[in-house]
């Protein structure tokens, strides 16, 4: 993983990384990915679940229902006349 | 120690051992039957939750976790939310955004991670239950290292609902405590199907209720790299074990030595999308400059709050699931989980558990632990990792202590919804196991 | 030139995809939100029935495979309106893939895929120092179909679209208002590089958006210039599409399974489910299976699915030419006067049943029918309908070669019906007016 692919990452998940931490970072995960290398020869498989165990077919009637107080909900939020505050979009 | 007195000293106790991250201010039990804490990320009405990261500090969430809920349902009262490692990423719970509990046997050790307050709080506090969080190890690891008993069991057998997630297809919330009968009690009253929860639907009732263990096969691959102080204590276990009337087999688990990399590749790779809305809106921390472009603001809270550890998972995680390289790590871990579920089903075909020593090692000193590489601290896992990927129940139990006086522990592993066959276990070990409980004192 | 849609409609749920808030309009802002949608740490998405049932009855209209296991997945990206950071949609196996829609029932457009996912909330901009932002919307389910590049122009995605709308409304039972709230990605290519323009909203500023795209990339490309891949928004008021960002420097959504939810078996919910015929391929059908013009079969559609089953009922038990005369005729004219009227077209088959049995004439069972159809009475009918054939009558007996044009061209008619229209004063309906000319013709040629 060169220094480049950790910027284009670090990017990607919104984190700002110091010119150390690139550095310390992209050896950490060097090192990582090289010990990651064992999956590769790990013996493959048909199956891939998406879960440890079947977990197939739970699902909800669609049926209206408020579970929780909105007001409560945006008491700990930063709002203007019931919105949520946000940054400048662009 | 009344439950009282508990009470009373809640605050010396904690400056001691800093297990606690919120705590309750009451000095009166009330009508509580009990005493219990829970890891910090699980989410509770009454108290502060952040998960070990700064990033949710001031978090007064608006709802209990289902597995808090069901324990106040049956008289539990909930003294205090445990330090953990930021988000649960870490093996000794020092990655925390906010304070490191302090090993009961040794102040100058780690608790293990990341569940370490609960185990903690399990091992100074009599009668004291504590609820865990295991995604790759971090209830057996913490009760090793703190000499307690503690269970992570079946993936989906306890509601997730209010779990503050770290692997969504891995994360399980347990029990710990100092008590083996504990266990079996609230384990059953934490687990459950709930409609908030769809994972937690796929379970059937517990079977076999009073199944005795009678045999347990130990893979070659978890009895190597051991310090002297595990190998002699684990050993001298088995011995223990076989007297007990136990068959005891050496097998091949091939496929263990490739669970630890699938881990990390499946545990980061959910981690980073669910810390993803960690942005500075709606909760946690909110004081940024909204003048800023999104991206920026969002960037300067994740950059300023999350911890080293959090950082160095979420880039790796992001990594592992990008376009170009998912097939080679997400998909292929998928793949291999497989591979340890069938390794797993194979073993249990000829034998109720699989048995191992918990950690490779007892609870190390901080100032070694600074000293150790992510990569060193990620490979320490290796022997709970595989029961974790494959979603499998399994206990820790103390099994030893070593030169020390540090505690030891051993690690049953059953099939998917066999908790029965561990709890027996671990009531039978516990009878006649010379258990040395910590100096507690203010 | 090549464009590929992705349209995103609406599901018609009562309760959100993943958490049961309503749907309905909200009285204020973040009033019909809970932890689940807003995305509140420890808060867990279950998932709502219909949202499969819905997607499953899209996927067959649209001739799609639906999948025999589905499941869904995570799209990690950063915007203040996704409350998560990550949109639950799905990535590996989609509810149905592989389908094709003819456009007018002759051109195939392919459809890539369809599959279900969560709308993000709304963000509203204040000045240029913040943002405001309603979770409302978050967690609505909406479909997403995917089309190949097989549509030729802009005003033929329009017209795609429109028909598709159609289908959808009828089969899912869509509101009303569905047109404003399909939203569009588009993408096109004029040369070899494609551009996306990024929701659109509206059939309207599809083909605006579209139109403004090909004109640019034709300019660049005549200029000797070259298009870059980039994604690229539409300005509603200025007509505009503006750059948003280039290809490289695109999200990576590093797709993953989403665990929270599992699995789901859509087999035997596929089979359990019957949709209804949309009114484009019903149209095809009965001029398949009637023999009648193409265009008078979508006529009947396009006036009332309800008109175009009628017809059917009676080619079926009367034959196929009493259908045309009375059910393409009278009970055609007639429709909109029985809709507004909260009318039923139940009682017009008898009537034309004792037509065909002999038991009344040709002038009393169109006589009947319009009774039936407006509920007036016989006499003022009668009365009204003397007056419009007596218009018609005067009208070609003082132009006797409408007849001899008719012959060679149906369209002949239109200056009488435009006469009669304007003598009328609009006191008959131009479906009737249109009858009663071309019978009169007729009867003369």
């Amino acid at each position: 993983m060169d220094r480049e692919t950790v910027e284009r990452v670090a990017r990607a998940a919104h984190i700002k990384l110091t010119e150390a931490e690139l550095e310390r970072y992209s050896k950490d995960l060097n090192d990582i990915l090289s010990y990651f290398e064992l999956l590769d020869e790990a013996p493959d498989c048909e199956e891939s679940g998406v879960n440890p165990i079947e977990v197939a077919d739970v699902l909800r009637d669609d049926e209206p229902r408020m579970d929780a107080d909105p007001d409560v909900l945006l008491r700990g939020m930063d709002t203007y006349e019931r919105y949520i505050r946000g940054p400048r979009l662009s | 120690m009344t439950m009282r007195s508990i009470l009373s000293g809640l605050k010396e106790t904690n400056a001691k051992y800093r297990m606690f991250h919120a705590m309750t201010e009451d000095s009166d039990p009330g009508d509580a039957k009990f005493l219990f804490s829970a890891k910090d990320n699980l989410t509770s009405a009454d108290m502060e939750t952040c998960s070990g990261s700064k990033i949710l500090v001031g978090y007064r969430p608006p709802f209990d976790a289902e597995s808090i809920a069901k324990m106040r349902a049956a008289g539990g009262k909930l003294i205090g939310k445990c330090n953990m490692d930021e988000f649960g990423f870490g093996t000794f719970s020092t990655n925390s955004g906010l304070e490191i509990p302090r090993n009961p046997y040794d102040l100058e050790r780690a608790c293990g991670g990341s569940s370490g307050g609960s185990a903690c709080a399990a091992a100074v506090f009599e009668g004291h239950v504590s609820l865990g969080v295991s995604t790759g190890g971090s209830i057996c690891c913490p009760a090793s290292f703190c000499g307690v008993y503690g269970i992570a069991p079946t993936y989906g057998r306890v509601s997730r609902y209010g779990l503050i997630d770290y692997g969504n297809s891995l994360d399980k919330i347990g029990v710990i405590s100092a008590d083996a009968k504990d266990l079996r009690k609230y384990t059953h009253i934490i687990a459950g199907k709930d409609a908030k929860d769809p994972t937690s639907c796929a379970q059937p009732e517990f079977k076999d209720t009073g199944r005795k263990l009678k045999s347990v096969a130990i893979p070659k691959e978890g009895v190597e790299g051991l310090s002297k102080d595990v190998e002699k204590a684990f050993f001298e276990a088995v011995e223990r074990l076989r007297s007990m009337g136990v068959d005891v087999e050496s097998i091949d688990m091939p496929s263990l030595k490739y669970a630890m990399p699938a881990y990390y590749v499946l545990a980061t790779s959910e981690a980073s999308t669910n810390l993803a809305r960690y942005v500075g809106m709606r909760y946690g921390q909110q004081e940024g400059d909204h003048s800023l472009k999104f991206d920026d603001y969002f960037s300067y809270f994740r950059s300023k709050y999350f911890g080293d550890e959090a950082k160095r998972r979420i880039l790796l995680g992001t990594y592992t699931r990008m376009a170009g390289f998912r097939d080679r790590y997400y998909a292929k871990a998928l793949k291999v989980r497989q591979v340890v579920i069938k390794d797993y089903k194979r073993a249990f075909e000829t034998h109720d558990a699989v048995l191992a020593p918990t950690m490779p090692f007892s609870a190390p000193r901080f100032d070694d632990i600074s000293g150790m590489s992510a990569l060193d601290s990620y490979k320490a896992d290796y022997l709970t990792v595989p029961a974790n990927i494959a979603g499998t129940p399994h206990i820790s139990v103390p099994c030893g202590y070593g030169s020390d006086g540090m505690p030891i522990g051993m690690q049953f592993v059953a099939d998917h919804w066999d908790e029965e066959v561990l709890f027996d276990a671990a009531e039978e070990w516990e009878k006649g196991f010379e258990m040395r409980k910590p100096e507690v004192g203010a | 030139m090549k464009i590929g849609l992705e349209i995103h409609v609406q599901l018609p749920t009562k309760s959100k995809m993943f958490c049961s808030c309503p749907t309905t309009d909200a009285p204020a802002p973040n009033t019909h939100v809970c932890p689940t949608c807003l995305g509140m740490p420890g808060s867990r998405p279950v998932l709502n029935r219909k949202v499969l049932e819905y997607g499953i009855m899209l996927a067959k209209m649209l001739g799609c495979k639906v999948a025999d296991t589905t499941w869904f997945s995570r799209k990690t990206y950063f915007y203040p309106d996704m409350s998560k950071s990550v949109q639950i949609t799905q990535y590996d196996n989609p509810i149905g893939e592989g389908g094709v829609y003819y456009l007018n029932g002759k051109k195939p457009i392919r459809i890539t895929r369809i599959h279900v996912e969560e709308d993000p909330g709304k963000t509203k901009r204040v000045g240029d120092l913040s943002s405001l932002i309603d979770y409302n919307r978050s967690g609505i389910p909406l479909a997403e179909i995917v089309t190949e590049p097989d549509i030729s122009t802009p005003a033929e995605a329009r017209e795609f679209l429109g028909q598709l709308i159609e289908d959808i409304r009828h089969v899912i039972a869509l509101p009303g208002d569905g047109e404003r709230s399909i939203r569009c990605d588009c993408n096109i290519s004029v040369g070899k590089e494609r551009c996306e323009v990024k929701n659109v909203t509206g059939l309207k500023n599809v083909e605006r958006a579209l139109t403004f795209e090909m004109i640019r990339q034709t300019k660049i490309l005549k200029a000797g210039g070259k298009i870059d891949r980039e994604t690229r928004r539409f300005d509603e008021e200025r007509g505009v599409t503006i750059s948003v960002r280039k290809k490289e420097f695109e999200a990576d959504y590093g797709y993953i399974d989403e665990p929270d939810l599992g699995i789901y078996h859509l087999k035997e919910m596929a089979d359990a489910i019957k949709i209804k015929e949309s009114p484009q391929k019903m149209a095809l059908r009965l001029a398949h299976e009637y023999g009648i013009d193409q265009k008078a079969a979508k006529q009947l559609v396009t006036t009332s699915v309800g008109l175009a089953e009628t017809f059917e009922a009676v080619a079926k038990e009367l034959g196929v030419q009493n259908a045309v005369k009375w059910v393409s005729g009278p009970v055609s004219a007639g429709w909109k006067a029985m809709e507004a009227r909260g009318g039923s077209p139940d009682d017009v088959v008898p009537i034309i049943r004792r037509f065909v049995a002999g038991e009344i004439t040709d002038t009393e069972c169109a006589l009947e029918i319009k009774c039936a159809m407006t509920g007036e009475s016989a006499e003022s009918v009668k009365g009204a309908s003397g007056d419009l054939d007596k218009i018609i009558g005067e009208f070609l007996d003082q132009n006797p070669a409408i007849i001899a044009d008719y012959a060679k061209n149906e369209k002949a008619a239109n200056k009488a019906i435009g006469f009669v229209m304007k003598q009328s004063g609009g006191r008959f309906s131009s479906a009737e007016v249109v009858e009663a000319v071309r019978k009169d013709i007729e009867s003369r040629m």
